[in-house]
């Protein structure tokens, strides 16, 4: 499959707006990962598997809350494979701290309370990472929505209904696309 | 060190489970919701107490039978709302399959054990039993959905098969009929509010269970008469 470009991965999970309110752009990085370069280990399962650190800056007037999805346009069928996706985030943070808790009974960090989970790829309302088949190179897209309401959304939705219900509301996107690549069969076993 | 406390909230770690495609005691609730649990059995007439096995199991190492009794611990907890598949005996149920009717998956327990504790020192720096109840929880996830497999930690084929294998094992040996070695005193049977078996269920009877309050039958399917163990060496 051809692969795709990063301008194309941002242009693909965009969602629409209407005419009158385009989208705007917003900075959007990690204290420990970098688009177009390799993440680090404890965020898939050869690690921790634990979600990394998100941060933005930017965002549009208006926003008054924000929408993250992770995923894969280079697995699934159809594509793309649903890492993450966690909504309802307070628009007074400034990202989201590594580590998220995938157990419902644990809270959310502190500023975050409120925050939800939707179902990943699995079916799990949490962060699993990437497992990119034997030595392949995939992209994971951070795609970090700015809404203009306070949806309060129900936790465990799908992709799907994430999108169609934040589709009217977005004013503001931002992204970052680091890859991953799992070690390879002669890598060192110790931790 | 293993960590100490107890996850205070069992209903979300069993429905953890119950969401990952493990089909929690929840979910077997005749007639409940997946999220709800049983209510309180009423007092079930004084029956002479069975003590959970105990000893070393003959299929497996001590270390090996540390790490299945650290796994099927996560699998169906003991917590605040009572015991869970250890104190059920399902360990001892999966011994004695390994023994009888499970023999050919002694191999498959014993690589897919030291595959989990392998990847938990690699993932996680830590054998499996020393890890957290989250970190466990974590690994377990992993491997039950088959991303278990980085760097070859020893799984055969699919991380999830042997994941799939533990849990039905689990799920037996906890639920099943005493009879088989399992169910030590009624636990499973209590998880899952059943009120035992019974030949007759009069109105009073279901009227009762409706309600919650039918005092549950401590006794084994081949205690009556109209079953009988069939198959295997007669």
């Amino acid at each position: 499959m051809r692969p795709l470009s990063l301008a194309m991965l941002a242009v693909a999970v965009t969602v629409s707006a209407t005419p009158a309110q385009t989208p705007a752009a917003f900075i959007v990085e990690s204290p420990t990962m970098t688009t177009g370069e390799m993440m680090p280990r404890d965020y898939s399962p050869d690690g921790r598997n634990v979600s990394p650190p998100l941060t933005w800056s930017g965002l549009p007037s208006g926003t008054r809350q924000l929408a993250v999805i992770c995923q894969d346009h280079g697995a699934g069928n159809p594509a793309p494979w649903v890492h993450w996706m966690i909504y309802n985030i307070p628009v007074g943070v400034t990202g989201l701290p590594e580590g998220i808790p995938f157990d419902a009974s644990d809270p959310m960090p502190a500023g975050l309370e409120g925050a939800t989970q939707g179902r990943n790829g699995w079916g799990l309302p949490m962060y699993r990472g990437p497992a990119p088949p034997g030595t392949t190179l995939h992209h994971y897209h951070f795609a970090v929505f700015a809404l203009d309401a306070e949806l309060n959304l129900p936790p465990g939705l799908t992709r799907a209904q994430l999108l169609d219900a934040i589709d009217e509301h977005v004013i503001g996107q931002g992204d970052m696309t680091p890859h991953y690549q799992r070690h390879p069969a002669s890598a060192d076993l110790t931790p | 060190m293993a960590d100490q406390s107890r996850d205070r909230s069992p209903i979300s770690r069993r429905d953890l489970l119950k969401s990952a495609g493990a089909a929690g005691a929840a979910a077997l609730l005749p007639g409940a919701a997946a999220a709800e649990l049983p209510k309180a059995l009423p007092a079930a007439a004084p029956a002479p107490l069975a003590v959970a096995p105990t000893g070393p199991l003959m299929n497996l190492t001590a270390q090996e039978t540390e790490i299945l009794g650290a796994m099927v611990d996560r699998l169906i907890p003991s917590d605040d709302m009572g015991p869970g598949a250890v104190e059920a005996g399902a360990l001892r149920f999966i011994d004695r399959a390994l023994s009888e009717a499970e023999s050919d998956s002694v191999q498959a327990y014993r690589t897919g054990l030291a595959a989990l504790d392998h990847y938990s020192r690699y993932t996680r720096g830590a054998p499996f039993i020393e890890l957290s109840d989250r970190d466990k929880d974590s690994v377990l996830i992993d491997v039950q959905l088959g991303g278990a497999t980085g760097a070859e930690v020893g799984f055969v084929g699919s991380s999830g098969s042997f994941f799939n294998m533990v849990k039905s094992h689990t799920w037996q040996g906890t639920f099943g009929d005493p009879t088989y070695g399992g169910n030590v005193n009624f636990i499973g049977w209590d998880i899952l509010g059943y009120p035992g078996v019974r030949m007759r269920v009069s109105e009073e009877d279901q009227s009762l269970m409706e309600a919650g309050q039918l005092p549950p039958v401590r006794r084994s399917a081949y205690e009556y008469g109209q079953f009988q163990i069939t198959g295997g060496e007669e």
